[in-house]
């Protein structure tokens, strides 16, 4: 069994194969997998060689074998699969002499695809794709599963899942980084191990993209991280090209020279990759197989606690870290109103700002009474993770609600929360155990909260016993000992603080801890929150839950940093309020009209000017008298050629802010809101340009319609649903090329069909009047304003 | 003070760089003056490009043969256009390349449509004239050793112009294997992922041709509000 070797000795993989077949006859274009089935005899002489060179591991020639790359009539991927894996085994037979055991590896590469938000691959698309093949190599007999070049976390994550979830074979995954230790779709090394080991894969590593050498400081960073074996897979240097060839620059002598350093360094696995031959292996083999202490190949286990999101990676443990609490109804009219609405926007913005802000780590709670609260949930994450780089916390007590987020988010997240009763750890450590992520326990059981801090420290010691069970490490566990508030408990804070400082040293575990709950009901809160906070962070709390959006609590935080070192030179806080006299000054904004404001595009003197209007004019007449009239003249200088785009929308965006002060103003008074006119937006099947739909949005809003984003890269069917569902008279669809106008006319036959009432407008880089004509549009809008035109015209005049 | 002392038409054009210029023109000012706000939005915008963006590319150079008024066979791959034939006409081989500015740029602009939709808009500018930039600085260095090999580079020219069609990007990207090497892939309907990508092909002859600059010009909607 390969699981019983790996760690305890050094184990070698095979080398590159597109050479080897070039050399055998297959010609460019050529689909390689095919030759499984039609040259088994060059295919199998290819992993005897390899077998004879040293290796323990030859992969199937499968890399491409996926059905979202391999499009073939001929032949089907469970044959090419299936002969693979045969005659690697063959080779097996005839190239092993020594009677050492061997292993055919399934081969698995990368759809060539970009998943979603970016591209147009769905993670289930994705995940499909691989359970199938993944199903295939251990019918045929595959003794593991090798997951190789990618490039993406996500697709990796996609790939994983549906081997484990669907085999019982081990799993390895190695990745591409380039030189500065980045993958190429922006990740870190510590937030792929992070990834990996959350996913449980067996071995991960680094292959391709780099020689030898420039592999040597991805992997000390991996050493760094990581607990599990470690796999390197380097191409024979770099690419050169001479006349129309490509080669690569390192000879076998050099490559298994330096391929020693990499043993020496840790790498429990070797192998080559491209440009790689029997001769690199036999090289290898040769230059490694001497060394001493390669019997001891054990990982030591590390210790850091990481979460990760797509880019990048946050470390608990050392100097504190912020988690953002926003995005939470609890407590919030607006945000309530925000997800009934099914708002997206303004639950995003509350993330974006709490980035801006400073948090390093976003809470994420949706939870509401009569909400479909899974599909909300894993929505959320969805958008979130698209337009913010920070790792997710997700806050729910709905368990299908966490799974749904937890397996499509793109990462290792924070988990919040499990507690020490027996219920709520039988339902969340399943799931840790198969997604990863650090999970939040809170010190609470059956018996309700322990009011001593020895109390709470018991029930951590349980939690992380329990998690034990599961395989989940001390590490992947922060402990929440909970605030409670002074006004009911006086020795309220005490307790918590001291349970902080005890779970700190007894179990050695990072802690959070959801700050203000300890001054509920006091008078002037943020004078105890952010008192409190640096009071815990004293004691040791290595991320407070908290509001980002709060200077005082941010103001703790900058100082208690500067104070204990963990801002050197002081560089933040001087960053941060460096210029704080000068900030006082220009907060004085300058007498300007919201008018003028919103014409200029100027968008914090439009809020401040909204502000102070709104103290003496009712809103409805701001906006009549103010907002309109400048959106108007805007508009206008926009139709003449006086106003351009980025201009008109500076006034857009000027006019949202006024807007947002106004909409307090009047939810003040209750349900006085006029009745908006609801119109849908999407950019069509097919297409992932959006920015025309997204212009056109941002006008129709500040023309108080009631835009329904359907996104991009939308199907017929939703559009039409969505019109139904709603009663909308008015659609808007935008394409940018003409393979895409084909989906446009195709939504339009389907609308036409099923809502002959509805309105469609379109608009896009390829059409004109007469290409919408022709493919049965109500209206063309040549630019953003023109759709508004024609919307206020169509919607707003009928009433 | 203000900031960007530009008032009018002529202290503008020498003010301004080459992709600022780009920029401004993507964004539909034609021939007008910008205003100083929008042009410091671009000025930000391009500092923000540059830290998060990190711009790839990936060439190959493959033999080429002409047959005719409309047939071109590079590396194998045949393609019918015209006006892709009238470019490479004289040309040897030709270099077949693609660019990106990777996922970090797509990632931005989507940041920014949801809150400040006018950077947004700039970015989306800003972005496609920073590749633009990258490609022609790449270019100079591929100009000058082929000149030490005594080839002469064409303009280039990217699927989507004249009649070329846009469907060889797939075989464009297969062909440099391009998903691997810099993460360039493609939708099922042709389009570049990430979005602010190119793929194009750059003929290699023998001749000193004299032509003109680049693909805008060679296009035949004279129209086009966006023109050069």
């Amino acid at each position: 069994m390969i699981l019983e070797r790996l760690g305890k000795e050094l184990i070698y993989f095979d080398g590159g194969t597109g050479t080897l077949l070039q050399e055998k006859g297959m010609r460019p274009g050529e689909l390689p997998e095919i030759w499984n089935l039609t040259h088994t005899e060059e295919m199998v002489d290819i992993h005897r060689q390899y077998f004879e060179a040293g290796s323990d591991i030859v992969l199937t020639n499968t890399f491409g074998a996926n059905a979202l790359k391999f499009h073939s009539t001929e032949y089907e991927l469970e044959d090419i699969v299936a002969a693979a894996v045969v005659n690697v085994k063959e080779g097996a037979w005839l190239g092993v002499h020594d009677g050492r055991e061997v292993y055919a590896g399934l081969d698995v590469g990368p759809t060539g695809k970009l998943l979603k938000p970016m591209g147009d691959l769905s993670f289930e698309e994705a995940y499909e794709a691989f359970r199938e093949v993944v199903q295939y190599g251990e019918e045929a007999g595959a003794d593991l599963i090798h997951i190789e070049t990618m490039s993406d976390t996500y697709e990796v994550k996609a790939a994983v899942l549906a081997a484990k979830e669907n085999t019982k074979l081990p799993v390895f995954a190695t990745m591409i980084f380039d030189e500065k230790g980045k993958l190429l779709t922006g990740g870190d090394v510590a937030s792929v191990v992070a990834l990996l080991e959350g996913l449980r894969v067996d071995a991960l590593g680094i292959n391709c993209g780099l020689g030898p050498e420039q592999m040597i400081p991805i992997l000390k960073e991996i050493m760094k991280y990581t607990s599990v074996p470690v796999i390197v897979k380097p191409n024979a240097g770099l690419p050169k090209q001479r006349g129309g060839e490509v080669y690569y620059d390192v000879l076998p002598e050099e490559f298994g020279e330096i391929m020693r350093k990499i043993v020496e360094l840790g790498a429990s696995l070797a192998g080559g990759c491209c440009g790689t031959s029997p001769d690199y292996i036999r090289a290898l083999v040769r230059k490694t197989k001497e060394l001493k202490n390669l019997d001891k190949r054990c990982m030591p286990p590390k210790e850091h606690t990481i979460v990760s999101s797509y880019g990048k990676a946050v470390f608990l443990g050392e100097e504190p870290r912020i988690i953002g609490e926003r995005i939470n109804p609890t407590g919030k009219k607006k945000f309530k109103e925000a997800l009934k609405n099914h708002d997206i926007d303004y639950i995003l913005r509350e993330g974006i700002s709490q980035q801006d802000a400073g948090a390093h780590i976003l809470d994420v709670n949706v939870g509401l009474p009569d909400i479909d609260e899974p599909k909300l949930m894993q929505e959320v994450v969805t958008e979130l993770q698209s337009v913010s780089s920070l790792p997710l916390q997700i806050d729910t007590v709905d368990v299908k609600a966490l799974e749904a987020a937890m397996r499509v988010y793109n990462g290792k997240p924070m988990v919040n929360s499990v507690n020490g009763k027996q219920e709520s750890m039988d339902a969340v450590f399943p799931l840790i155990q198969r997604y990863g992520g650090v999970v939040v326990g809170l010190t609470l059981d059956e018996a309700g909260i322990p009011d001593t801090a020895e109390g709470r420290a018991e029930i951590a010691g349980r939690i992380i016993k329990e998690a034990e069970k599961y395989g989940i490490q001390k590490k992947d566990i922060v402990i929440d000992v909970l605030a409670m508030t002074i006004s009911s408990d006086p020795k309220g804070a005490g307790t918590t603080l001291d349970a902080l400082r005890l779970v700190r040293e007894r179990y050695g575990v990072c802690t959070v801890l959801g700050v203000s709950n300890i001054s509920f009901g006091l008078p002037y809160r943020p004078a105890v929150n952010s008192n409190f906070y640096t009071m815990a962070m004293q004691a040791g709390l290595s991320a407070g839950i908290i509001n980002p959006m709060s200077e005082d609590m941010m103001r703790s935080y900058y100082s208690f940093c500067a104070l204990m070192d963990y801002d050197a030179n002081c560089e933040r806080y001087i960053e941060k309020y460096g210029n704080q006299a000068a900030a006082f000054v220009s907060g004085k904004q300058a007498e300007i009209t919201l008018k003028s404001a919103i014409e200029k595009g100027l968008k914090e003197e439009a809020r401040y000017a909204a502000y102070e209007l709104v103290k003496i004019q009712a809103p409805l007449e701001i906006i009549n008298e103010q907002m309109i009239p400048a959106l108007d003249t805007v508009g206008k200088g926009f139709e003449k050629g006086t106003v351009f785009l980025p201009q008109l929308l500076m006034s857009a965006d000027a006019a949202k802010l006024a807007f947002a002060v106004l909409k307090d103003e009047l939810a003040k008074y209750g349900d006085t809101q006029q009745k908006k006119e609801k119109i849908v937006l999407a950019t069509v099947k097919g297409d992932i340009h959006d920015i025309g739909k997204n212009i056109v949005k941002v006008l129709l809003e500040n023309y108080s319609f009631d835009v329904i984003d359907l996104g991009k890269d939308v199907d017929p069917e939703t559009i039409v649903e969505k019109v139904i569902e709603e009663d909308v008279k008015l659609a808007g669809l935008s394409a940018l090329m003409t393979t895409t106008v084909v989906s446009m006319e195709e939504t339009i036959k389907l609308l036409r069909k099923k809502r002959p009432d509805c309105k469609v407008m379109v608009g896009g880089a390829v059409l004109n009047q007469e290409y919408a004509d022709m493919i049965g549009a109500d209206f063309y809008g040549k630019d953003a304003m023109q759709s508004v035109y024609y919307a206020q015209k169509l919607l707003k005049e009928e009433m | 003070m203000d900031v960007w002392p530009v008032r009018g038409y002529e202290g503008q054009m020498t003010a301004m760089d080459e992709r600022t210029k780009e920029a401004v023109r993507y964004l539909g000012y034609g021939r007008h003056a910008v205003d100083d706000k929008t042009r410091a939005l671009v000025q930000e915008v391009f500092t923000e490009l540059e830290q998060a963006a990190g711009p790839r590319i990936i060439y190959r150079i493959f033999e080429l043969q002409t047959f005719g008024e409309e047939r071109v066979e590079i590396g194998g791959l045949e393609i019918r256009s015209r006006s892709l034939s009238r470019n490479m006409k004289g040309c040897e081989r030709a270099v077949m390349l693609g660019a990106t500015l990777g996922v970090e740029a797509d990632l931005l602009m989507k940041r920014y449509s949801v809150t400040q939709m006018s950077r947004s808009v700039v970015m989306q500018a800003c972005a496609a004239a920073f590749l633009e930039e990258y490609l022609d600085n790449w270019q100079k260095g591929l100009a000058e050793s082929q000149r030490q090999e005594g080839y002469y580079l064409r303009p280039r020219f990217s699927p989507g112009y004249g009649d070329f069609d846009i469907v060889h990007q797939g075989e464009i990207l297969r062909m440099l294997d391009s998903a691997k090497k810099i993460g360039l892939t493609m939708t099922d309907s042709s389009m570049l992922t990430p979005t602010k990508s190119v793929t194009a092909v750059i003929g290699l002859s023998k001749e000193a041709v004299p032509c003109h600059k680049k693909g805008c010009e060679t296009c035949d909607k004279t129209d086009c509000r966006y023109r050069r």
